[in-house]
């Protein structure tokens, strides 16, 4: 019976903007990332009811799952800094401002939201430029996919989209991930501490149970998304579920890994992307034009050292700073997130 | 579909919805967690019943995911909102 499906969609339609909107009005940060984690849960729940499995897959490990763990670190992180620095530093700024002559000061409240507008206003006309300029594509693009797929490599569409049809857009994003990681690192280290209390009993099981099956699954993800739903994308992001969980529980093998090897991990995806690249052009193609025959063994190959990489980048991302260097093996380095603040270093 | 398997998928979604209350009203931290963390539960019953109604394979592999990565938001809150006041 689809009476009940019909109301399910419907109550999905309703509670999706509903819970957009109580979390972004909500004046508690805890409860709004415990509303965004529901957010995510539900977004992937709305994205298989529209039929996109891939996106569901995505939403469901980095929505619902790494973001939550972040924003809960990041809030811990905030309430440390709240009650000292940060309440320090707008009081000083504050008096500071006062004492400036009048046409010296920050511009007044409506000055900045007329210029905001304005700013605002020739974005949204330039954005609507480029869509009128857009030419549109002359048929629906999912026949012109599904006439393709034989010389694909791979069964499932959207992988042959974006791993060879539009390689290159997803060369790019692997890039612009990487970028993101390399400007983290060259923003700050992770802070050092002496070594912690070590796990609870509860907490090490669960490591232990929980962080080979993420990386079994990870793989399973990459190899599955040649035929169905999964990727590089979504298992890259539950082996960072695995990082961030071995982040989370400050267990020594973590940082014991030598940084050589993380910087390593990080390059290796979109190096061998970028290689594989220029490959297929000294054999004789255009760019990322893979050899008919073996376009699957290269999608794949690609798509394992990508997972890797996207792997490593969101796991760094979540520890928020570069690796210590080998060198510094004697100091026992801590890269989860939250550790002790000394003052000023990280606000 | 099976009517079974659509009206038990309605009733997880409204325990999701009826959820969202308990994180809105609160009191402690706690509770508002363990609603999201229902919500991940009732999330991999959904997607189960879906797979099985719709007879479409990939949606368990969303479950799986599902499954696995509740428990990390739920070890972050017990480490860095719960426990770790301590430290």
């Amino acid at each position: 019976m689809t009476d009940a499906m019909g109301i399910f969609d419907i109550m999905l339609a309703l509670v999706l903007p509903w819970l957009g909107w109580r979390l972004l009005a909500s004046p508690n940060l805890f409860r709004a990332v415990v509303l965004f984690i529901s957010l995510g849960l539900l977004m992937s729940l709305a994205w298989v009811r529209l039929h996109a499995p891939d996106v569901a897959l995505a939403e469901a490990a980095i929505g619902a799952g790494l973001t939550g763990a972040l924003f809960l670190s990041a809030l811990r992180r905030l309430e440390r800094l709240r009650d000292s620095e940060r309440r320090l530093d707008y009081a000083e700024k504050r008096e500071e401002e006062q004492n400036l002559p009048p046409e010296k000061r920050r511009k007044s409240k409506p000055v900045a939201y007329v210029l905001a507008l304005f700013l605002l206003s020739v974005f949204l006309l330039l954005l609507g430029g480029a869509l009128l300029k857009t030419p549109v594509a002359p048929g629906r693009l999912g026949p012109a996919v599904a006439g393709q797929m034989g010389q694909s490599g791979v069964q499932s569409r959207v992988t042959a989209v974006l791993l060879n049809f539009r390689g290159y857009d997803t060369l790019l994003e692997v890039m612009v991930l990487f970028l993101a990681a390399l400007g983290v690192w060259s923003l700050t280290r992770v802070r050092q501490t002496p070594q912690e209390k070590v796990p609870g009993p509860v907490l090490a099981t669960l490591v232990r149970l929980l962080v080979p099956l993420m990386i079994t699954v990870a793989g399973y993800l990459v190899w599955i998304g040649s035929s169905r739903a999964g990727g590089a994308f979504q298992g890259g992001a539950v082996l960072a579920a695995a990082g961030v969980l071995l982040l989370l529980a400050n267990v020594t093998v973590v940082r014991q890994i030598p940084s050589t090897l993380l910087r390593w991990a990080l390059v290796l995806g979109p190096l061998l992307f970028l290689l594989s690249a220029v490959a297929c052009m000294s054999i004789g193609g255009n760019l990322l034009e893979y050899p008919r025959q073996s376009a699957g063994s290269w999608i794949l190959l690609i798509e394992s050292a990508t997972a890797v990489s996207i792997g490593v980048t969101l796991a760094a991302l979540y520890a928020g700073g570069r690796p210590h260097e080998p060198a510094a093996r004697e100091a026992i380095v801590d890269k989860s997130a939250d550790t002790k603040v000394k003052n000023g270093e990280g606000a | 579909m099976n009517w079974l398997y659509s009206t038990a998928a309605l009733c997880l979604l409204s325990a999701i919805v009826a959820g969202l209350l308990r994180i809105l009203r609160g009191p402690t931290a706690a509770d508002s967690m363990l609603a999201a963390q229902l919500f991940g539960t009732c999330g991999v019953a959904i997607l189960l019943l879906l797979s099985k109604g719709l007879d479409w394979l990939v949606l368990q592999d969303i479950a799986l995911v599902f499954a696995l990565l509740a428990a990390l938001a739920a070890v972050a809150f017990a480490l860095r909102t719960w426990g770790g006041t301590e430290r």
